[in-house]
């Protein structure tokens, strides 16, 4: 597909801008008028017809089409409709909401008043995770803003269709980023994960049909309602239409949001956007869509395309968006470790295969950082993070085992290197002349100057 | 009933979310952060007034604020440190630099508080500001890029916040931080106890406002036809065998 505009921010085109946040500042850039002209007066299944034609895919890591999501929503029940709006974002190298909800949250509003309209909803929820701090007060301050202004409420721009837009904060558990997760702290628990089938889109929170949207992909909605779905359509691939914002950081020089068609190389994204690696560095593993994304080789950097397809192909995902790029320095035995320890610290502990199999992955990863793993537990962490996936309720399990099978089969050496046998298996094994007093061992050496230890120690207060 | 309640304008803020949930149960969120305001943590008195506003038990709400794990309980010291420990902040040791950091002004470890109880510091995983490490979070305060002379800085103003000196928390240890609930409660009174030994949480709601209807959970009507399997005609229930 032929550029037909050259691609400038659209998301984030103004959050540089002083007053970004205000009302006054949205809507003397035409805020609030694609609502005004819409809401009432479209025919709300021209709209679905709209974001479907326009091929936008959820931006929250699934990459599931929106539009046809929204289609999926069950009609005729009785219940009312909800839009939960997930703002929990928890991806580790993931951070494009925070600067939406706290430079532009009156686009998420905008959008979030388009989405209702066209699923026929009243009542919407937007979930922020309680760290989001400014962001929470941000929104609130924008929505009060659209309340006074008759946005948000009774009868809104004077069109007879009613709307409750309700902030709710989570309080630091990233399992709520998971969609039914989401539902059932909305719903006032734990952020216990549900069975699906049913999906949120027929059964959701407080068993009523539930559309659950990121909140880059509403913000997006408010964007391509405005222009139509060919001026959307005009970036990206044929299979991954439009825009998205990645996120970078790590080993670059100018780590950050950008905004980008997508299909762009991930060479260009690190060369140009990211100003290329360090000084006296190389580039070592890219993690391409937030942690739990399998990590890619400079080899498979050199092929991959930001798009769902080109990771896909490559064994990954695209993800939330966050790119993360370590460097040759890091010690990838103790960034294994860093990570389980995230997945085993976060798994709402349900099922048994997630709940136990981050525990073990944690500890295993501990004893290769640590340099005391036996030359089996090589094939353990395969058989474990195997076993893990596709057996639990939600996907948090198979986001821990993905990164560990990656990282195992591209860095096999590495975890190889960090073995020895145990002395009894040795001394079976060699000639009783040629046993050597102590076993074979490469640890990690903590201060040394170019090793980088992301390891963190064991304790996890 | 318990001991305190919420201060009548943060019991407005209560009364002002009503209208925007479908049932009490779900503004337990919400209401927590309420609660967490007003004590300044989340100790046993203010579950108890959570789960009274909400309309849920107490152990329901236990399990809330252990689970969720950014609430500030009373475990935890006035001035709560959080930095980020996950991968992308701890790379190239930003992590670790805070960390120390906080270690040589306050004497504290991770998971630590200080003996006063003023402050404490603890991991916690990733606080989405990744391209700016290290991450730290005091309380309600979000810093990034938070090593060096900027934390140091700010240490600073907290301790003479406190009229306290770095010199008076270098020489001692900290004390583990214990985020256990306890059994009972210190406060426990075992006020509004039935004699069948549990308390009563029933619909009467004190705290809606007068008029307004209290928001009830309908309790389902009696089933018309009993859950007993039936009973084909002529059948001695009473044990006599026929025949």
């Amino acid at each position: 597909m032929a550029d037909a505009t050259p691609f400038s921010p659209v998301i984030l085109k103004h959050i540089h801008e002083p007053g970004s946040h205000t009302i006054e500042h949205y809507q003397a850039r035409g805020g609030y008028e694609t609502a005004r002209n819409l809401v009432g007066t479209a025919e709300p299944a021209s709209l679905v017809k709209i974001v479907e034609d326009s091929g936008l895919r959820g931006r929250g890591g699934a990459g599931f089409p929106t539009g046809k999501k929204w289609s999926f929503l069950a009609k005729g029940t009785g219940k009312p409709a909800y839009l939960a709006v997930n703002g929990d974002e928890s991806e580790p190298g993931t951070f494009k909401d925070r600067y939406i909800l706290e430079k532009d949250p009156h686009q998420l509003l905008e959008g979030v008043i388009l989405t209702c309209w066209a699923i026929q909803s009243n009542h919407a929820f937007i979930y922020l995770r309680g760290e989001f701090i400014l962001g929470y007060e941000r929104l609130e301050a924008a929505v009060r803003e659209a309340k006074a202004k008759g946005f948000i409420g009774k009868n809104i721009f004077g069109k007879n269709f009613d709307l409750k837009v309700v902030v709710m904060r989570g309080a630091g558990a990233y399992i709520c980023g998971e969609e039914t997760g989401m539902l059932s702290s909305i719903e006032g628990g734990r952020g216990y994960p549900k069975i699906k089938p049913p999906f949120p889109a027929v059964s959701g929170v407080f068993k009523c049909p539930t559309i659950v949207n990121n909140v880059e992909t509403i913000a997006a909605v408010s964007h391509i309602l405005k222009h139509g779905a060919a001026w959307h359509k005009q970036w990206g691939t044929e299979k991954s239409p439009g825009f998205k914002i990645f996120c970078l950081s790590g080993a670059v020089k100018n780590p950050g949001v950008y905004e980008v068609p997508l299909g762009i190389t991930m060479r260009e994204m690190i060369e140009v956007y990211g100003g290329g690696l360090i000084e006296g560095r190389t580039l070592k593993a890219v993690i391409p869509g937030g942690l739990s994304a399998p990590l890619l080789t400079p080899e498979m950097v050199d092929k991959c395309t930001l798009d769902y397809e080109s990771l896909a192909s490559l064994g990954s995902m695209l993800g939330s968006g966050g790119i993360t790029v370590l460097h040759d320095g890091v010690d990838l035995m103790s960034a294994v470790y860093n990570t389980m320890r995230f997945y085993h610290h976060e798994s709402c502990g349900q099922c048994t295969p997630c709940r136990e199999g981050t525990g073990w992955l944690e500890k295993l990863a501990h004893k290769f950082h640590g340099g005391h793993a036996h030359s089996g537990d090589v094939d353990l962490v395969g058989e474990v993070a195997k076993n893990m996936r596709g057996r639990t309720i939600c996907v948090l399990a198979d986001a821990a085992a993905m990164p560990m099978q990656s990282y195992l089969q591209h860095f096999r050496g590495e975890f190889e290197k960090r073995t020895h046998e145990p002395a009894h298996v040795e001394r079976l094994r060699t000639p009783r002349d040629e046993i050597t007093p102590t076993a074979k061992r490469e640890s990690v050496q903590h201060g040394a100057p170019n090793v980088v230890d992301v390891g963190m120690g064991m304790d996890r207060v | 009933m318990p001991v305190k309640t919420l201060s009548p304008e943060r019991l407005k803020r209560f009364h002002d979310m009503v209208d925007d949930y479908p049932n009490k149960r779900s503004m337990l969120m919400m209401t927590l952060r309420l609660v967490e305001e007003e004590f300044g943590c989340i100790n046993d008195e203010a579950m108890e007034i959570a789960a009274d506003l909400c309309g849920v038990t107490p152990a329901h709400v236990q399990g809330m604020v252990t689970f969720y794990t950014h609430f500030k309980r009373s475990a935890h010291g006035k001035h709560r440190f959080m930095v980020c420990a996950t991968l992308m902040c701890a790379l190239d040791g930003n992590t670790d630099q805070a960390l120390k950091q906080i270690e040589s002004k306050l004497g504290l470890k991770p998971g630590q508080r200080t003996q006063d109880g003023l402050f404490s510091c603890e991991k916690v995983e990733c606080l989405a500001d990744c391209d700016k490490p290290p991450v730290v979070q005091k309380d309600f305060e979000h810093f990034c890029s938070m090593k060096g002379k900027a934390l140091d800085d700010y240490i600073e103003s907290l301790l003479k916040l406190e009229n306290k000196t770095s010199a008076e928390y270098q020489n001692s240890s900290g004390v583990e931080m214990d985020l256990r609930i306890s059994v009972l409660p210190s406060h426990y009174n075992f006020e509004g106890e039935t004699e069948s030994g549990a308390r009563q949480f029933d619909d009467k709601d004190p705290y809606f406002k007068p008029g307004e209807a209290p928001r009830t959970t309908s309790v389902p009507p009696p089933l018309l036809t009993p859950l007993t399997a039936p009973v084909a005609d002529g059948v001695n229930m009473n044990g006599a065998q026929h025949g």
